[in-house]
C-alpha cells in the first residue's frame, strides 16, 4: 500500500494539498519488476502512470536511442495523460526496481473533476514531455502540438 | 479422338490418380521420417559417448560450444570489482566494432546475444560508477579511462550519492 508519505517523498508530489494526496494514494499501487523486465512497450495502450521510487530505468525510443533514471520520483508513462493515450517509448528495468503505479483512466478523471490539480499534474506532465521531446518521433511531436 | 474421351482411352484417369498417390505417399512418409529427427538426435546426444568416427566428432565439437555457451549464460550477479572490470572489457570490445557514441539498447541487445550474465545490471553498474556517460542526444560513451573506476564512485560511497553527482550524464531529467 502507497502512503501519503510515500508520495510525499517525491518532487512531482511537491505542490499537492492534503486531500489531493490522499486522493492519490486511494488509487497508487506498489509495482515490483524484475532486471531485464519490459514495463512498457512502445506502441501499446497507455493504461499506467509510473513513478520510480527504487531501481534503474531505461527509456528506448523507437529510433534506438535512449534515456537512463535511477532518481527516485522519475516519471515513465506520461502517454496515460496524454491522447492518443499510446506509450511512445518502450521502459526496461536495469535493476529490479519498486515503483509507484497509477491508473491512466482514474487519474484523468481525477484530472478532470478538480481543476487545481489537473493543472498541477498537467504541469509535471509538461515539464517530463518538454525534457523527452527531442527523442520523440515527428508524427508523435505533431500529434502533440495539435493538443495543446 | 480428343478431350476426355481421349484422356480415358489412354488410362489418363488411373496414371493421374497413381501420380498423386505417389506424390501424396512420398510426402507422407518424408513427413513421418522428419518427425522421427528429435527423438533420433536426442538418442544420439545420450548414447554417442566417445567420438571415434566423423560424426561423433562433429557432435563433440557441438557439445563443447554447447558447454563453452552454458558458461557464459549462468545467471549469478556480478559483485567483485573485478568482475565488473571483465564485463566492462567485453562490453567496450563490443562498441569497439560499432564506435561511439553508441546506443546503449543496441550494446544490450549485442552483450545478450553473446551471452553475458545480467546485462541490464551490469551497464547499470556502469552508469552509476560513470564508466559510461550518456549525453544529451540519447546516445552513450565511455568515459575516457580505461578500465578504471568512474570518478564519482571513488569520492561517493553509495551509488545514490554517486548518482546525485553524475545525474547529468545518465539522466536526463
Amino acid at each position: 500500500m502507497i502512503t501519503i508519505e510515500d508520495l510525499k517523498k517525491h518532487e512531482i508530489f511537491a505542490e499537492m494539498d492534503l486531500t489531493e494526496l490522499k486522493l492519490l494514494s486511494a488509487m497508487a499501487e506498489e509495482r515490483h519488476a524484475r532486471e531485464g523486465e519490459e514495463l512498457i512497450r512502445a506502441g501499446s495502450p497507455a493504461r499506467t502512470l509510473y513513478i520510480l521510487q527504487e531501481g534503474g530505468l531505461m527509456i528506448t525510443f523507437p529510433d534506438g536511442r535512449a534515456i537512463t533514471l535511477h532518481k527516485p520520483g522519475r516519471v515513465v508513462g506520461w502517454s496515460a495523460l496524454v491522447s492518443p493515450t499510446h506509450y511512445t517509448a518502450s521502459v526496461t528495468c536495469l535493476t529490479d526496481s519498486t515503483l509507484i503505479a497509477f491508473p491512466g483512466s482514474e487519474l484523468l478523471r481525477l484530472v478532470q473533476r478538480n481543476v487545481a490539480f489537473g493543472t498541477k499534474i498537467m504541469r509535471k506532465t509538461s515539464e517530463v514531455l518538454s525534457r523527452r521531446l527531442p527523442f520523440l518521433q515527428e508524427k508523435d511531436k505533431r500529434l502533440l502540438k495539435q493538443r495543446s | 479422338m480428343v478431350g476426355f474421351s481421349a484422356i480415358s482411352a489412354g488410362n489418363g484417369w488411373l496414371i493421374s490418380a497413381l501420380g498423386i498417390s505417389v506424390v501424396f505417399f512420398g510426402l507422407a512418409s518424408l513427413a513421418f521420417i522428419i518427425s522421427f529427427f528429435p527423438r533420433a538426435i536426442s538418442w544420439w546426444n545420450e548414447h554417442a559417448q566417445t567420438p571415434k568416427y566423423f560424426f561423433p566428432l562433429i557432435r563433440s565439437l557441438f557439445v563443447q560450444r554447447r558447454r563453452k555457451a552454458s558458461i557464459l549464460t549462468e545467471t549469478r550477479e556480478i559483485h567483485e570489482p573485478g568482475e565488473i572490470d571483465d564485463a566492462e572489457e567485453a562490453l567496450r570490445l563490443l562498441t569497439a566494432h560499432t564506435g561511439e557514441p553508441f546506443k546503449l539498447p543496441r550494446l544490450i541487445e549485442m552483450a545478450e546475444q553473446r551471452g553475458l550474465a545480467r546485462v541490464h545490471s551490469t551497464i547499470n553498474r556502469l552508469l552509476v560508477r560513470g564508466n559510461i556517460i550518456g549525453g544529451d542526444d540519447g546516445l552513450f560513451r565511455w568515459a575516457k579511462a580505461s578500465g578504471e573506476e568512474g570518478p564519482v564512485e571513488k569520492k561517493s560511497k553509495s551509488p545514490n550519492e554517486a548518482l546525485s553527482v553524475n545525474q547529468a550524464s545518465t539522466e536526463l531529467e
